[in-house]
């Protein structure tokens, strides 16, 4: 029954070639909002909407080049009540997913129950994505500069991040600041990759484990178009028996064999300009024990931080017009080092100490539509011969710079 | 009960309501000394920007995005911004951010002996 109903709703969403805004019910005062026609209960209070991306990529080291449909997204929400809703986002990564095959990747990003509790907080439960930088939040293709998302919410911070847990959001009356608070599944130490950070240690919503556990939590504060926000993260890594972590030599329980990250960063919009600045350090104290135990080579500590400015050069031919076109021209310079210290059992490897140079346009006819052209600048320490195992006889030497071009589109919606 | 008048804050003053009838009843004093009002009514779950136009009338905003109905935060007295996928409105409830594409809800009002009528419906 669900299956059919749901299946009317994204009939009828293609059918029309409009979005299905959430028209709630009448029943309250607040439900009158956009009741304008009669639809049904389930059609009036669900929502469809979506992002996706697609780019071209020229390897100027490699001469050659990629195709990819990065990302395809499907927001889907519904309305219960005011006080309690539903929100939920499906990826599809790379346009395929064959089984067995590598590449493709099918994901719920988000699935989670949000509970009112007044106008300024609420609870959400379930797989959500906890504040924690920027990116992890507001991910959308038509609000970030560049075809790529940055590098170092992408290897630094997770993003997207989500975890299963309960987060608390709101905000104060009296002054300018939000607030959230969130308890979540721990990371699994022993999914560390050597190169990636904590990336491959999430669990993202399937068999976590729940013994370890962790707590996020964010102060932003909001001035005008300028905002700054602090946030962190503090985790256990180990979900697993005792018996079995002590034979590994990690601690286990809640906070045992702990992550901890750190994050601060600051926006600015107005008069055209675009301005982010941030940065994040990593801290994973008993590295030494997990590289005993699974011999992944994970850093003591990691840091990244990047500054970003963009200006508008349509912002004064189009000031005060409703949804003008913009042409943002960008620079970005990202500094990440997912090796800036290492346990006594680790081993340096200098091409994990990176640095991007991010230049381009980008070009939204209207607001929720994209198009992006960008140079990417690549620079990285030198390989570690101790690193190198079983060589490919066909591996080119290792190149400490390069240049990517990308151009590509995205929307959402 | 008028929480307080903060301009020298980035928040609106906040005036908590309750809503009888489908209507919200403010008095226009609370206006003493801004041009903005965010009034909070009771046992609901979005707050309503309130604001006088220069002309003597009022426009009343529900302050719930129009993307996927998240509560929207004032910024400052520039408008407003929903924190979920980061879609921004102006202070005539205008999109100015997507992802939301449609302007937010308008209740009418009128002011009758110097209480200012919100309709919500």
């Amino acid at each position: 029954m669900h299956a059919k109903t749901l299946t009317l709703v994204v009939l009828s969403f293609f059918v029309s070639g409009t979005v299905l805004a959430q028209q709630p019910n009448t029943s309250t005062a607040e439900d009158s909002l956009n009741n304008n026609t009669v639809k049904s209960s389930l059609l009036t209070n669900t929502t469809i909407g979506g992002y996706g991306n697609a780019f071209y990529q020229y390897n100027n080291n490699q001469k050659t080049a990629k195709v990819d449909l990065e990302r395809f997204v499907l927001f889907v929400g519904h309305k219960f009540s005011d006080k309690i809703s539903f929100f939920s986002e499906t990826e599809l990564e790379d346009a395929k997913v064959n089984g067995g095959e590598p590449g493709g990747e099918i994901t719920i990003e988000q699935a989670y129950l949000k509970f009112n509790l007044n106008p300024n907080q609420y609870i959400v439960a379930g797989l959500f994505l906890p504040r924690i930088g920027i990116l992890n939040e507001n991910h959308l293709p038509t609000t970030f500069n560049g075809n790529e998302r940055n590098y170092v919410e992408t290897l630094i911070i997770p993003a997207t991040w989500r975890e299963l847990g309960v987060g608390f959001y709101g905000r104060l009356n009296n002054f300018p600041i939000n607030y959230s608070i969130g308890l979540m599944n721990g990371l699994s130490a022993g999914g560390f990759t050597h190169g990636t950070g904590i990336v491959d240690g999430r669990f993202e919503g399937r068999n976590a484990t729940g013994t370890n556990l962790a707590v996020t939590g964010a102060l932003q504060y909001y001035q005008s178009g300028f905002k700054a926000q602090l946030s962190g993260y503090y985790g256990g890594t180990v979900g697993l028996r005792k018996t079995e972590a002590d034979s590994l030599g990690l601690n286990s329980g809640v906070f045992g064999t702990p992550v901890a990250m750190g994050e601060g960063d600051i926006q600015y919009n107005g008069q055209g300009f675009s301005v982010k600045v941030l940065g994040s350090i990593l801290s994973i104290k008993d590295a030494d024990k997990i590289n005993r135990a699974y011999a992944s080579n994970t850093p003591k500590t990691a840091y990244g931080a990047y500054a970003e400015i963009g200006y508008d050069l349509l912002y004064r031919s189009n000031y005060g017009k409703v949804n003008a076109p913009q042409l943002i021209v960008f620079v970005r310079d990202e500094n990440l080092d997912l090796n800036a210290s290492i346990p006594s059992n680790g081993i340096t490897d200098q091409t994990l100490n990176k640095n991007y140079v991010v230049a381009g346009l980008t070009y939204l006819p209207l607001r929720n539509v994209v198009v992006k052209g960008d140079v990417r600048l690549a620079h990285s320490g030198v390989q570690n011969s101790a690193l190198i195992i079983n060589p490919s006889p066909v591996a080119l030497p290792y190149q400490t710079s390069n240049t990517l071009i990308n151009l590509g589109i995205g929307y959402s919606f | 009960m008028l929480v307080g008048s903060l301009s020298g804050c980035a928040t609106l003053p906040v005036y908590k309501a309750a809503v009888a009838n489908n209507t919200i009843t403010v008095p226009e004093t609370i206006f003493g000394t801004t041009n903005f009002q965010m009034i909070q009514p009771k046992n609901q779950y979005y707050n309503i920007g309130l604001k006088k136009e220069a002309n003597g009338t009022y426009t009343a905003l529900l302050l719930k995005c129009t993307h996927a109905d998240n509560q929207l935060t004032p910024v400052g007295t520039n408008g407003y911004k929903c924190d979920l996928h980061g879609s921004t409105f102006n202070n005539e409830g205008q999109v100015t951010a997507g992802p939301a594409e449609r302007p937010l809800k308008k209740y009418t009002t009128e002011v009758v002996s110097n209480q200012i009528i919100i309709h919500l419906t």
